[in-house]
């Protein structure tokens, strides 16, 4: 992950502006033709850091959702898929998964979750075939069926692809499919790992204001240590994942990184939806207020691509593999 | 010097000197530990690795103070010295540089450095913990200097210590009437008796301090300005001393590795980890920001809050993948994981429990109100 082109502070201050304003009032197919016409996908190929860090910390913030995040998982993969990957969506595994299927042969059940579709009904799906990491394309004629996905936060568009006995058409296997995999996955939880910390400031801030508003016992509620020491600790996770995301560009295990930064961003949120949640009391358990989209959005996207208790394991078993600690970044 | 540089320098040199810089396992007292940093020390200060970040007027050979917590890592994370005694002149030192009488500080600054003296923070009071500003302890001034009388609780090493920075009042209550001052542990009046910990360590004292005469070049910084100097040796903490603490929590974090037999095993060191590096990702800007000049402010409360909590949660760890060594065992290496795991325990409370550095987090950070 490396920057072509170093933007300095003023322009990244303006584009991180532009890019807030843009996630702040548009949505879904506007909030994607917006982004094409700012140029998105060049300043993702330029510097990478600046366009993940920027927009999808915005679209946390803001509650929205754009195809971005298609742009993001198959930038990787155009250095190990012989194929144009523009026109496809990209099929993460279900939730709780590892694969989006597994076979030992015939026949092939995939099971996976497209967030953000392109209109493009063709995907590319990461599948294990006899133990071995393969990608595959899938279109309609393939045997799938899609399912506009409801759920926990329906306003984040995600679509479930499922297929008992689907037509495998391989596109790479091996190691290098599972190279892609890794450098896919990565990428996807760092983006996500962004979103999600923007979605926590705004559980953060919603909690801090009523806090500082709310008058029980003569006394605003943030002058009692039992709600201040609930906000300190929400604080403290959203700098910790913050930290490990800004870090994990400099890494020298990038994908350890990406698994620490999603596993913390993850750990964040849960943090953040309690204890914010205990704060704002009734008022944030309505659907009025807009607390429960935030807490919603943040705790989906921790399920996607490893949840803050799936992902310790796995760090766990890459340090016991690696039979070392890493420092990963050094002064 | 540049930081890769020295550091491959350190690495080069520790594999060169090699056997004499191992502690030996089987001793685990306070004198053995200290004993062997003594030498440490003395043999880093001769190589010039110990000078290195430190100005040149007062023993230093200059250079970011980044090196110091570049040397601290490299020593900690192999366990070369101890973690809690490589911290006492970092605590210090920084300190009695910025606020000591220039003459005196040129004097005695070679001799922290060689190892040839240790010092210790007298601040804590059997009834100013948390609440730092009652202390009770006072110097009143004579013809020339001060007279001290009080008791200070929780001065590590001050048995073994030739110096004390201890903090008194010299004016109004509160914190804006106390002054900070270097007291030689060996004046009449001074006396240090240890207490045990709940590791079975004798590492800290209590220390009374009874008509002490102190000479008025031993003021630090200027009267009644104490406070300050104690703000600025616990945002000193947050520097080089949390740096190389990670490295220690990371050298135990990896004895583990060839313990862990399952799945919980992988995910409670994989948590453990994940806790240590969402410290090491935060104190890294923390470090570059001291490098830069900037004295830690608020945010570094977060450092505190985190270091705490990867501390114990890696020792609790230990715990449970050790099975059954720390309850039930007598080994040399089985007592060692007990007293870290012991000490562990005072993570949360020493330096600023983590109940006021949350405080601080809600004021200063979030902008709370504060409490009636």
């Amino acid at each position: 992950m490396t920057e072509a082109h170093t933007i300095d502070a003023a322009e990244r201050v303006l584009m991180a502006a532009t890019l807030r304003g843009l996630a702040e009032e548009l949505e879904g197919t506007e909030l994607t033709r917006a982004l094409d016409a700012f140029g998105f996908a060049d300043l993702l190929a330029e510097s990478p850091r600046d366009a993940v860090s920027t927009l999808f910390t915005a679209l946390g913030r803001a509650g929205s959702m754009s195809t971005s995040l298609q742009d993001v998982l198959l930038q990787p993969l155009a250095e190990y898929l012989p194929m144009a990957t523009t026109e496809c969506n990209i099929v993460v595994p279900g939730i709780g998964a590892d694969q989006v299927g597994a076979t030992d042969g015939e026949p092939l059940a995939v099971r996976g979750l497209v967030i953000g579709a392109r209109p493009a009904p063709t995907y590319l799906a990461p599948v294990a075939i006899r133990g071995e990491l393969a990608w595959i394309g899938l279109r309609e004629a393939s045997g799938i069926s899609t399912r506009r996905v409801g759920g926990l936060d329906p306003a984040l568009a995600m679509t479930e692809i499922t297929g008992g006995d689907v037509t495998a058409d391989v596109i790479v296997a091996g190691e290098r499919a599972a190279a892609a995999w890794a450098a896919v996955a990565t990428a996807g939880r760092l983006a996500l790992g962004y979103q999600i910390l923007g979605a926590v400031g705004q559980m953060i801030d919603l909690a801090v204001d009523h806090a500082r508003s709310r008058v029980q016992f003569g006394r605003p509620i943030g002058s009692f240590q039992a709600v201040r020491n609930r906000l300190a600790d929400a604080h403290v996770a959203r700098e910790g994942a913050a930290a490990a995301l800004a870090s994990a560009w400099d890494a020298d295990d990038a994908f350890l990184a990406g698994l620490l930064a999603k596993s913390l961003a993850g750990r964040a949120a849960r943090i953040a939806a309690t204890q914010c949640q205990q704060v704002l009391a009734g008022i944030g358990f309505t659907a009025e207020h807009p607390f429960h989209r935030f807490l919603a959005r943040a705790l989906v996207l921790d399920s996607i691509l490893g949840s803050a208790t799936e992902l310790p394991t796995a760090i766990g078993a890459h340090l016991i593999s690696a039979g070392t600690i890493p420092r990963l970044v050094d002064l | 010097m540049e930081v890769r540089e020295f550091r491959a320098g350190v690495r080069a040199w520790i594999d060169e000197v090699a056997e004499p810089l191992v502690p030996a396992i089987e001793d685990q007292s306070v004198e053995a530990q200290l004993n062997h940093q003594r030498r440490v020390q003395r043999l880093l200060f001769d190589a010039g690795w110990m000078r290195w970040g430190w100005p040149a007027h007062i023993g230093g050979l200059g250079g970011s103070p980044i090196l110091r917590a570049v040397l601290g890592e490299e020593l900690t994370s192999r366990a070369l010295v101890h973690t809690t005694s490589w911290s006492m002149h970092e605590v210090l030192g920084p300190a009695v540089a910025e606020f000591g009488r220039p003459d005196l500080v040129e004097d005695i600054f070679p001799l922290l450095l060689r190892g040839e003296e240790f010092w210790c923070q007298g601040f804590s009071e059997p009834d100013a913990g948390s609440d730092l500003g009652s202390m009770r302890t006072t110097a009143r001034p004579r013809s020339d200097g001060w007279v001290i009388n009080g008791e200070k609780l929780w001065t590590s090493w001050a048995h073994h210590a030739t110096r004390c920075v201890v903090l008194a009042r010299t004016g109004a209550p509160g914190s804006r009437g106390i002054s900070a001052f270097l007291v030689d542990m060996d004046t009449p009046g001074v006396t240090a008796s240890p207490l045990e910990t709940m590791a079975g360590v004798d590492e800290f004292c209590s220390t009374s301090f009874v008509d002490v005469e102190v000479p008025p070049q031993r003021l630090l910084g200027e009267l009644d300005a104490g406070w300050r100097v104690a703000q600025f040796i616990l945002s000193c903490e947050r520097g080089p001393i949390f740096w190389q603490r990670g490295a220690w929590l990371a050298h135990h974090l990896g004895l583990l590795l060839d313990t862990a037999r399952d799945q919980a095993s992988a995910s409670a060191l994989g948590e453990a980890y994940q806790l240590l590096w969402a410290f090491r990702a935060t104190s890294k800007s923390t470090q570059d920001r001291i490098a830069a000049g900037d004295l830690p402010g608020p945010e570094a409360s977060v450092d505190k809050i985190m270091i705490a909590a990867a501390d114990q949660a890696v020792f609790d760890v230990a715990r449970d993948l050790l099975r059954g060594d720390m309850e039930t065992d007598d080994t040399a290496r089985s007592r060692a994981w007990r007293r870290e795991w012991a000490y562990s325990r005072a993570a949360t409370i020493y330096g600023g429990t983590s109940e006021i550095q949350k405080d601080i987090v809600a004021s200063r950070l979030l902008g709370l109100p504060r409490s009636a």
